[in-house]
């Protein structure tokens, strides 16, 4: 399987090569599917350096424009270039993707600067921003082509590399499912087929390995556990989570990050426009992780061991 | 006759002096914005905009304000150039009115979006990237300059060769709290821009002589133009006070000496 970014920037090549309006900008980013945008399409991109806030700025000149800009950096610095995405792209109106890689603990062990864990957070305040974390690097090629025919301010999270079950899960919902990101936002999971759902988790992007995981264990135990994966974490649809939640007991949102403001305060605020139902959220612990490790033993060490999130679930639903 | 150019300069001198004064009066009948930043950058303007050697076409090319908390200047230069009625500067900042404090591309001549520093640079450099053929005026205050975002944008502009932008520095000396070489040095400017590759030139910024030769000049390198101004310049008891970058004249007495001198 490649590498979610490889996937993104192959496909968006394919693209660029019939549509010269299309702007690769990598901040300092280095990548194998970049060998051939320097070398085939050396006025569709261009090295913007370490400079983000620059990058930005110039993604949105650029757009003013009519082009279709993409700007690649670590996802860490989206950060760095807050003010510039609010104020020269969401204030005024100026639609590029940002294609942040490697979320959460991806980057582990490079420590807490290289690893945001609050991005969905203040990304997520930005108006007008649609943030989308994919889980498996199948999703890509369609969403590259829903970015090209629906342009509007993005923030793409891309996985550095995500469990296998995860790309199985995704493999396994058939090519018509991967070929429409549009229609299909949500990857589901039931573990247990035709019975009542107990709990339903919510989980984005490398979480579904590990929620997938708990929710077959819970669905061992006598709690009946469906998992659905939310690709786009903003404009959540009232609609959609209606239908989602139907039969369920309780919502479980599990996060690779912490949890103040994040994808399970995204889910918290729809819910609470449709009915009055338990939400347990689960997120990384509120520390910034300095100490080494993989990227695995990081997040059990940090409150989303499969146990630690399996037992959070199960006192959760004995409280009612 | 060979003195016809300088006669427009004079013309142009007059032109500035009524500028000021539709700035002054829009400023402090409202008390809103920033009088002694706007006036620094009157000469800049109208030496772009209405000098008839200037090659700015105020139609076709693109001015980007950094520092646009001094950009209602030019209102009353669009005005002039039928962009909006006049009586739109009688409504500046008023819930009728097109003007705003910070201009932005709902207003017709302005563009991007006005009001944070730093960032207009970089805006203008992509669409001056975009477009070879539109010419982009990008006017920073000085003390804009203490921005990282814009040295990474002049990186960007050197390197992309981007000639058809050139960058004006409103070299007022002032921030809000003092004057830039007592507060954080900012000199040697020329030298700095020289070195990034910028044809760089210092005038005296409400001089029309040279601003029309520097503004004007041709180049193989993109230009910058440092001009030397004097904030507050027009208003006697405001030129080169700091203390006045928030505030505007508000006693009957300082509004009238005010008008009176820009009359």
């Amino acid at each position: 399987m490649k590498a979610q970014r490889d996937e993104f920037l192959d496909k968006l090549f394919e693209e660029a090569v019939n549509d010269s309006s299309i702007i690769l900008i990598s901040v300092d980013m280095g990548a194998p599917a970049l060998d051939r945008w320097r070398s085939d399409l050396p006025n569709q991109f261009f090295s913007a350096g370490i400079s983000e806030q620059n990058a930005i700025n110039v993604a949105s000149g650029l757009a003013s424009q009519n082009k279709k800009v993409f700007v690649y950096m670590m996802a860490c610095w989206v950060a760095r270039c807050f003010e510039q995405i609010r104020y020269s792209c969401a204030m005024s109106g100026n639609k590029i993707t940002i294609i942040g890689n490697g979320v959460g603990l991806g980057y582990a062990p490079a420590g807490p600067a290289h690893e945001p864990t609050e991005d969905i957070a203040y990304m997520r305040s930005l108006l007008g921003l649609e943030i989308i974390s994919p889980a498996s690097a199948l999703q890509i090629p369609s969403l590259v082509e829903y970015l090209l025919n629906e342009p509007r301010l993005t923030y793409v999270r891309l996985e550095r590399n995500v469990p296998e079950l995860i790309d199985k899960i995704v493999a396994d919902k058939g090519p018509l499912f991967v070929s429409n990101f549009r229609t299909n936002p949500y990857v589901f999971h039931k573990s247990i087929e035709s019975r009542k759902i107990d709990v339903t988790i919510f989980s984005s992007g490398y979480m579904l390995d590990r929620s997938v995981k708990c929710a077959d264990k819970l669905s061992g135990e006598n709690l009946n556990a469906q998992v659905i994966d939310v690709c786009k974490v903003t404009s959540l649809n009232t609609e959609d989570f209606e239908n989602l939640i139907v039969d369920t007991d309780y919502v479980v949102t599990i996060e690779e990050q912490t949890i103040a403001g994040g994808f399970g305060s995204a889910i918290l605020e729809v819910l609470s426009e449709i009915k009055l139902i338990p939400v347990l959220r689960i997120g990384i612990d509120d520390r910034y992780i300095f100490e080494n490790g993989t990227r695995e033993s990081l997040l059990n060490e940090n409150g989303l061991s499969i146990e630690t999130i399996s037992n959070r679930i199960k006192a959760f639903a004995q409280s009612f | 006759m060979g003195n016809a150019p300088e006669n427009a300069l004079v013309k142009l001198e007059t032109e500035a002096r009524q500028v000021r004064l539709e700035i002054t009066k829009f400023k402090t009948r409202t008390g809103i914005g920033h009088l002694a930043s706007a006036l620094s950058v009157v000469d800049i303007l109208v030496s772009l905009y209405l000098d008839p050697e200037s090659s700015f076409d105020p139609n076709s090319d693109k001015l980007f304000f950094g520092k646009a908390h001094g950009g209602p200047a030019v209102y009353p230069i669009l005005a002039k150039l039928n962009f909006f009625p006049l009586a739109e500067l009688d409504r500046y900042c008023t819930p009728n009115g097109i003007l705003r404090l910070h201009p932005d591309s709902t207003i017709p001549g302005c563009e991007f979006v006005g009001g944070s520093l730093g960032n207009a640079i970089g805006f203008a450099a992509g669409v001056a990237w975009a477009n070879r053929n539109i010419n982009c005026v990008v006017v920073l205050g000085d003390a804009e300059l203490y921005e990282g975002s814009v040295w990474e944008s002049l990186l960007f502009i050197a390197h992309h060769d981007l000639i058809n932008l050139q960058i004006i520095i409103d070299r007022n000396e002032m921030g809000t709290i003092g004057k830039t070489e007592d507060l954080l040095k900012l000199e040697p400017l020329d030298e700095k821009f020289t070195s990034f590759g910028f044809d760089t030139v210092r005038i005296d910024g409400h001089n029309y002589k040279q601003l029309r030769s520097a503004l004007n000049r041709s180049s193989k390198s993109p230009k910058v133009t440092i001009a030397n101004t004097i904030k507050g310049k027009g208003i006697s008891y405001m030129e080169g006070r700091y203390e006045y970058h928030v505030i505007i004249p508000k006693s009957q007495n300082d509004i009238s000496k005010a008008l009176e001198e820009l009359t």
